[in-house]
């Protein structure tokens, strides 16, 4: 039973976070067409920011010896900073290319982010420690005992998600991006303007991108120059698995991503366990042969043909 | 200037496009082969691997408008099939222990073994393709992607047949510049065909207006079933090019990195075109090996290490943003002569 | 003269979809676009409202040159455009859509005004007010996407196709009311058409589009007998029929 609780509190903050990656893709792609895979590299920047630039193998924390609401804002600060400059530097002049290209112009941005970092920082990876009293347990009762971070992943992402949906729903400027979300060109022709819309949902997604740094780095307490990528797959396949351009499916294709593969660690043989990914990825491709446009159809999405 | 309409102009028109780019190729070979420098011969043959596996995508990327992220796991699976059958004669047993008897025992001829290889890649296309082609647009490249990672994680620990995190050592290094220039040639030239054939058109026209293809009778899906299995073909015998120039094989490099340069290559040069494919791998691994160069230091003059990458990220991101539809713009090189009444120049968009 | 056109090319890559054609409508005008399939009526409104650029020629609102403008400043520059096949915002519910258009409007005041009377005019969008706009049928949705324009509060309105996809009598509906604004708002407005009687009807002036370029154009009163306006719209003499004609 307690094995029960902490696979599932340990699924949930796993989609969690995949859910909150997802968001941050999902926003991107319901304005602009684009699949963002710089946004891994956004959360490494973060990352980053947090200590001195140097390539010592010891890291000195520079903003991450701040008091943490400090700390925060300038993390959240700087990666929304990361996120403005890409697209007013990059994706605002791709913006009316195909998507493939500008999928393509979004690798090389998150190569080119990549390798700025082992520039400056060196290609090693860092030890570093924010937050120390998350990592701590928590005893929720006898015998189970969980990490209190899980439980901060979980109460964030959705402080954030409610916090998102009225946004979306209640204000002027986020029913605007809704309106642009579903069609853009419509939008503008009544007055929406398209680029402080597309400029709006960057930094929303560096928001999101900016959290989920601290999230993710007091996780791991390691920093290094790939360590985007992966965690970038996952949002990926959540997005899909999802339905693009649905933030609802955003969230439960994160969802689906963390408690699927949790689960799978927990249920599969040990001869098999290596072999997890495999088998998630053969789920995926699973879920879009049964629902090719994501598991929560987009009025957007059924139209297409 | 030039007669018009002999039949045998008339098939060099035709065939103009890939005449260009064989000579073109070539020319390239021959220079650098009587350089006799052999880190640029490195760079040389490691070039045309990659023109056979982007020439390869761009046979199912180019013609079906469907991004594959997944093509690097043909070339993965390619790789790994050359092996078993040709590396390390006494030392096979110990990398992959796994291997049934007759694949312990015996070596084929490079040659076979990497067709072998392609035949492998192709025949595991048909049947992941077979659920995977169903799809169409993003979902579809989702779906390639998803392929890739389940043979890239399966190969990781599949240890007995692939020696999993570690490398296998000591394949023959066949792949010359000379044998690559070979494969490049022939891939080249079955994408050529392809393009021109009627599965070639059938499948753009499902590219361009996927419903309107439908209601014409296009089986969208054999089409595109076609167009998977032979480019993992290419893409599977590109792989044993591969392990036959390293001469050593790690899974992990067939995965992201090979992924993401060899698709920027394509979108580089003009994702709709075969020249595209050709120019966008010359091009880019021109600039890898320039910026790398610059890295080590020429004169006394060096970058900074690694900036050579940053350097090649933002080189693509300057093509990208400078020319959203690559190099080419999507065009073949075009017979350059007059021919009947019109002539737009040399590059020509491609219809 | 409110609105003027002149002399403007579009292309769609390299395929010309307007040659050169030249429309104006002067204030308080009814002024109707007909032509059949790909004659560029639509191109003709989206060059007008800075969805397409045009590659010659200049677009003139006001007096003042709007040609290369993006949609926004043209939509804020005083004129609204319906496109073709209506574009409602279905996750949206019917007052956020008819909202949407009011918030580039500088005089705060007159917007509530505006809704009420909106409300008004179409009564079945005050009783859906909370609904979602993808719930509506295709008639409602056309009354909506017209109040959506008309609270933007333009000096002019385009609209493209108003009768698309509309049974008969909810053409009538739409028409009856578009007279009705202009008769007592005095609304300025640019339609397309494909129904030629349609446009005969409403009209003070009309143009016939054909192949990208103005083939007639004249007093709707003058064209009443529609013989002109058929042989300009289909190109040919009726009852002759004519090989090779190419539509694009």
């Amino acid at each position: 039973m307690d094995y029960v609780i902490q696979t599932i509190i340990s699924a949930l903050s796993f989609g969690s976070f995949y859910a909150l990656g997802a968001l941050g893709i999902g926003l991107l792609f319901s304005v602009l067409r684009l699949i963002n895979f710089a946004h891994g590299d956004f959360i490494t920047v973060g990352g980053f920011a947090l200590i001195v630039p140097s390539s010592a193998v010891v890291a000195t924390m520079a903003i991450g010896s701040f008091h943490p609401a400090l700390l925060l804002v300038c993390i959240v600060a700087i990666v929304v900073l990361l996120a403005l400059v890409s697209y007013f530097l990059v994706f605002q002049h791709v913006q009316n290319a195909s998507p493939a290209t500008m999928m393509i112009v979004s690798f090389a941005l998150g190569y080119t982010l990549q390798n700025v970092i082992v520039m400056i920082y060196g290609g090693r990876p860092k030890a570093v420690n924010i937050f120390p009293e998350l990592t701590g347990q928590v005893q929720l009762s006898d015998g189970v005992s969980v990490q209190i971070l899980q439980l901060v992943i979980i109460a964030v992402t959705w402080v954030l998600l409610i916090a998102l949906v009225l946004f979306l729903r209640r204000t002027q400027v986020g029913i605007q991006m809704r309106a642009a979300a579903e069609d853009f060109r419509m939008a503008r022709m009544l007055g929406v303007n398209g680029k402080n819309v597309i400029a709006l949902a960057f930094i929303l997604s560096g928001g999101l991108a900016g959290i989920m740094t601290l999230l993710f780095v007091t996780q791991t307490g390691v920093l290094t120059f790939r360590m985007g990528v992966p965690i970038m797959l996952f949002f990926f396949i959540a997005t899909v698995i999802g339905g693009m351009g649905s933030l609802v499916g955003a969230v439960v294709g994160g969802y689906s991503v963390g408690i699927v593969s949790v689960v799978l660690s927990a249920i599969l043989p040990e001869e098999l366990r290596g072999f997890r990914d495999a088998c998630v990825f053969i789920l995926v491709i699973i879920v879009l042969l049964a629902r090719p446009q994501g598991l929560v159809l987009t009025k957007a999405a059924k139209e297409r043909v | 200037m030039i007669e018009a309409n002999t039949p045998l102009l008339r098939k060099v028109r035709y065939f103009w496009p890939l005449i260009v780019l064989c000579l073109g190729l070539l020319i390239i070979v021959a220079i650098v082969d009587s350089t006799g420098d052999i880190i640029l011969a490195q760079t040389l043959v490691e070039g045309l691997v990659r023109i056979v596996i982007v020439v390869a995508i761009y046979m199912f990327v180019g013609n079906s408008g469907i991004i594959s992220f997944g093509h690097i796991g043909f070339v993965l699976i390619g790789a790994y099939a050359t092996a078993w059958q040709t590396c390390c004669p006494y030392t096979r047993e110990m990398f992959m222990p796994g291997l049934p008897t007759y694949l312990l025992n015996n070596s084929h001829h490079f040659v076979l073994a990497i067709f072998l290889g392609g035949v492998l890649a192709a025949v595991v296309a048909l049947i992941a393709g077979f659920a995977i082609m169903r799809l169409t647009g993003i979902a579809a490249s989702i779906g390639t992607f998803a392929f890739m990672m389940v043979f890239y994680s399966a190969y990781l620990r599949w240890s007995t047949w692939t020696s999993g995190a570690s490398s296998v050592i000591g394949l023959p290094t066949t792949t010359t510049p000379w044998v690559g220039y070979a494969y490049a040639v022939v891939t080249i030239t079955a994408a050529f065909l392809f393009t021109r054939s009627k599965w070639g058109l059938a499948l753009r026209s499902s590219r361009d207006d996927e419903v309107a293809a439908k209601a014409s009778g296009v089986n969208v899906f054999g089409q595109r079933l076609l167009a998977f299995v032979i480019s993992a073909f290419f893409c599977g015998m590109a792989g044993g090019l591969f392990g036959h120039f390293l001469g050593m094989l790690t899974v992990d490099s067939f995965y992201l990195g090979m992924t993401f340069i060899t698709l920027s290559m394509l979108v580089v040069g003009g994702m709709q075109s075969l020249a595209g494919a050709v120019i966008g791998v010359v091009v880019i691994s021109v600039v890898i090996d320039v910026l790398r160069r610059l890295e080590t230091g020429i004169g006394g003059f060096s970058i900074p290490s690694s900036s050579a990458e940053v350097g090649v990220g933002l080189i693509l991101l300057l093509i990208l943003i400078l020319r959203s539809s690559g190099i080419t713009g999507n065009a073949e090189i075009y017979w350059p002569f007059k021919r009947d009444v019109s002539s737009e120049g040399a590059l020509r968009r491609q219809s | 003269m409110l609105l003027d056109v002149d002399n403007i090319t579009v292309h769609y890559g390299r395929l010309a979809a307007l040659r050169g054609i030249s429309v104006t409508v002067e204030e308080g005008e009814i002024v109707c676009v007909v032509g059949p399939n790909g004659a560029g009526k639509s191109t003709t409104l989206l060059a007008i409202s800075g969805v397409l650029h045009p590659t010659d020629g200049a677009v003139t609102f006001d007096g003042k040159n709007i040609a290369g403008m993006s949609p926004e400043a043209v939509a804020r520059a005083g004129i609204s455009q319906v496109p073709e096949g209506r574009h409602v915002f279905t996750t949206l519910n019917v007052e956020e859509n008819l909202r949407i258009g009011t918030r580039m409007r500088k005089d705060r005041a007159e917007i509530e005004k505006d809704y009420k009377r909106v409300l008004e005019l179409f009564p079945v969008l005050a009783e859906r007010r909370r609904q979602p706009a993808g719930k509506l049928s295709g008639g409602e949705q056309q009354m909506l996407v017209i109040g959506r324009a008309l609270l933007t509060s333009p000096r002019i309105m385009t609209i493209d196709e108003p009768s698309l996809g509309l049974a008969p009598n909810l053409v009538d509906r739409v028409y009856e009311v578009l007279l009705e604004l202009r008769r007592n708002r005095g609304l300025t407005l640019l339609i397309v058409e494909q129904s030629s009687e349609r446009a005969l009807k409403a009209a003070d002036r009309l143009y016939v589009l054909r192949s990208g370029e103005i083939q007639l154009e004249g007093k709707a009163a003058d064209l009443q007998d529609g013989k002109r306006v058929r042989q300009a719209y289909f190109g040919f003499e009726e009852g002759v029929t004519h090989e090779g004609e190419v539509d694009f």
